[in-house]
């Protein structure tokens, strides 16, 4: 007979079962799509048993270019990330060691940047893009993408440098650095963790990314979030593939947060403070 | 090494906040100068702005002869020693010590030959390999202090390295920062707020007052003849005892007039004309513990009740207070903020090398050694004498 403590601890882990049964159902759902058959997938009840088939995942081989849509995607997320800290990180250093109290209030002012929603920017990004003439190239995405993360990143950073000592950096000075050798020698390395929370934000972003890339590339330079709208038939929604399709498009990222999820969580809580 | 001159130096923030005022300060080549005072009273600005880290504001800073206002940290080569010690996390003890070095892009072998040369000299061989996040309090700061000594600078900065350590450490270190400085014979701006490493490691020493310079001499002069109460008040520990006095004629000579007695005051002090001045006065008359003697209780002298004792094993400090003042009760040793002047009392501490155990209440007479009295100016809060 378990006691009140052990009672405790049961309904505890019941209500985190039940939680995580409604978080994760979909996902569930989304996924075992891909290995039932065409028949199954809206059988009422939904069947727990039913035998697998790889038919969906071949015909995502068969009618989509995969290895084009990833490496689309790989190229946006990376190359939007990579200048995103290019750009955010001295930056937020900058702000972080201004002695100007406006200081902060300018680093809260990027923050908001980052919540402008995307649709808004849409219209003007695709004209501005359209007129330089990098309509429909990868470059075009990677440089929404920088626009909106880099300034995400400006207010990390900050807070990252914020909590880092300055007399560090100051010990660089007197020991024979430049300012931009304390910054690169010293003030960078401290806030590695910083720099991997930054960029897991910014690949996150990226990668999810789908207005943008809807709009601003084409067949060519498509991503694979773009690429699931094509299960989207005119007369029908082709779920078996949109099911294998999700496998390619969201595997990337949950391995990345598996390995890097300590520093993840470590950025998701820096703001607190 | 190097000469460092502060000329009129100032330094008012951007808020109007004036951290240090018309300094004027000259650190001779070699010289061990301590900045001492309680906190906020601009020592650690001053030492910031010889460093480079601080701009300042009014004035000029010479180093070794030569403007260096505007001149960059780097440009400056003087090594600083930080209160947070500051070493660089992410790198081993060999590298922190060879940073400055590297950054300076000196041979490979040069910088291997000066940091095994540096961490024997600090016995760090043991902990090359390791980071700072591995080592100890007092290897923090021995590692601290290598970073420092292995460049050679024109002069080390130190900005209250000790105070992180535990009480023994810290008198360890004081007696090997000093003994390595005189070794190496380096100009050297030590600041800290404790008044011990002042006295024990300086050749001068600075006190400074809410950004202004109060007096600069050497350990001793400070502690014999202070400039002003508040000099009076911060070095020495225990703290020297004001009592309120005021100075009679008696017919040739001056007597002192103290709570509960009356002293004759020897002939030297007598004929002084300064304390002449002063005759049908009030004043503030300084004495240190240790010019005080505990004796029985006499008739006509000053006397007093124990109060508390502290038996510090080899000296033994009595807290007394002195009958016929008036009697106030509350803390034995006043609460006053760090950069106030202290007051005068009827409370006196007295530190003897031995001394019997006295119970509390027990009636005692007071012998003050009056040649060692100092004498202030009640309103200027300057010393007469």
């Amino acid at each position: 007979m378990p006691d009140r403590a052990g009672f405790a601890l049961l309904a505890r882990r019941a209500a985190i079962l039940a939680v995580l049964a409604v978080a994760l159902a979909p996902v569930v759902w989304l996924f075992s799509i891909a290995y039932k058959p065409t028949s199954d997938i809206f059988a009422s009840p939904p069947q727990l048993l039913f035998s697998p088939t790889w038919d969906n995942f071949a015909s995502v081989f068969r009618y989509f270019n995969l290895w084009a849509l990833l490496e689309s995607s790989f190229i946006i997320a990376a190359g939007s990330t990579l200048l995103s800290l290019l750009i955010g990180t001295p930056a937020g250093y900058a702000l972080a060691r201004a002695q100007s109290p406006r200081a902060v209030w300018l680093a809260y002012f990027f923050l908001v940047i980052r919540t402008v929603p995307p649709v808004a920017t849409l219209i003007p990004f695709y004209l501005a893009m359209r007129d330089i003439g990098l309509l429909g190239t990868w470059w075009a995405v990677i440089i929404l993408n920088t626009a909106l993360n880099s300034a995400f990143v400006v207010w990390m950073m900050f807070s990252y440098f914020r909590a880092a000592p300055a007399s560090i950096e100051e010990a660089a000075l007197t020991d024979g650095c430049t300012d931009f050798g304390a910054f690169i020698r010293i003030a960078l390395p401290t806030v590695g963790s910083g720099l991997i929370a930054s960029a897991i934000f910014c690949v996150m972003f990226s990668w999810n990314d789908f207005l943008y890339a809807m709009f601003l590339t084409k067949a060519d330079t498509k991503t694979i979030s773009v690429a699931l709208l094509s299960a989207y038939g005119t007369k029908d929604i082709s779920w078996g593939t949109l099911g294998a399709l999700a496998h390619f498009s969201t595997l990337p990222i949950v391995v990345m947060m598996i390995v890097l999820n300590r520093y993840f969580v470590q950025g998701l809580t820096r703001g607190v403070h | 090494m190097a000469a460092i001159r502060f000329s009129h130096v100032g330094k008012t923030y951007p808020d109007g906040h004036v951290a240090v005022k018309d300094l004027n300060l000259e650190i001779e080549d070699g010289e061990f100068l301590v900045l001492v005072g309680p906190s906020g009273c601009g020592k650690s600005t001053a030492l910031r702005m010889i460093a480079g880290l601080e701009a300042i504001t009014e004035g000029v800073l010479l180093i070794d002869g030569a403007v260096a206002n505007r001149l960059s940290p780097r440009q400056r080569d003087v090594a600083m020693i930080f209160q947070s010690y500051a070493l660089y996390p992410h790198l081993s003890v060999a590298e922190n010590l060879g940073f400055a070095l590297r950054v300076r892009k000196e041979p490979r072998a040069l910088v291997e030959a000066r940091v095994g040369e540096t961490a024997a000299m600090l016995e760090l061989q043991a902990l090359l390999a390791r980071r700072p996040g591995q080592l100890s309090g007092g290897q923090r700061q021995r590692v601290a202090m290598g970073r420092a000594l292995v460049r050679h600078p024109q002069a080390f900065l130190m900005d209250e390295p000790l105070s992180n350590l535990d009480a023994r450490l810290r008198g360890q270190m004081r007696v090997e920062i000093a003994r390595l400085q005189r070794a190496a014979g380096v100009t050297t701006v030590y600041v800290t707020h404790d008044q011990v490493e002042a006295m024990t490691m300086a050749d001068r020493v600075a006190v400074m007052r809410d950004g202004v310079l109060q007096q600069l001499g050497a350990p001793r002069e400070l502690y014999d003849h202070p400039v002003n109460l508040f000099v009076a008040g911060f070095i020495g520990a225990p703290p020297l005892n004001l009592l309120s006095g005021a100075l009679r004629s008696i017919g040739q000579g001056i007597e002192l007039e103290l709570p509960g007695a009356r002293v004759l005051l020897p002939q030297r002090l007598a004929q002084s004309a300064a304390l002449l001045a002063y005759r049908d006065r009030e004043i503030i008359v300084g004495v240190r513990p240790e010019a005080v003697l505990l004796t029985d209780k006499r008739q006509d002298g000053l006397s007093g009740v124990v109060a508390f004792q502290e038996d510090l094993g080899a000296n033994m400090v009595t807290t007394i207070e002195l009958t016929g003042g008036a009697r106030r009760d509350g803390l034995i040793v006043e609460d006053l903020g760090e950069s106030s002047v202290p007051r005068p009392s009827n409370r006196m501490r007295i530190n003897a090398q031995t001394g019997a155990r006295r119970t509390g209440y027990q009636l005692v007479g007071v012998e003050l050694d009056l040649e060692r009295l100092h004498f202030f100016d009640p309103a200027s809060k300057l010393a007469i004498l």
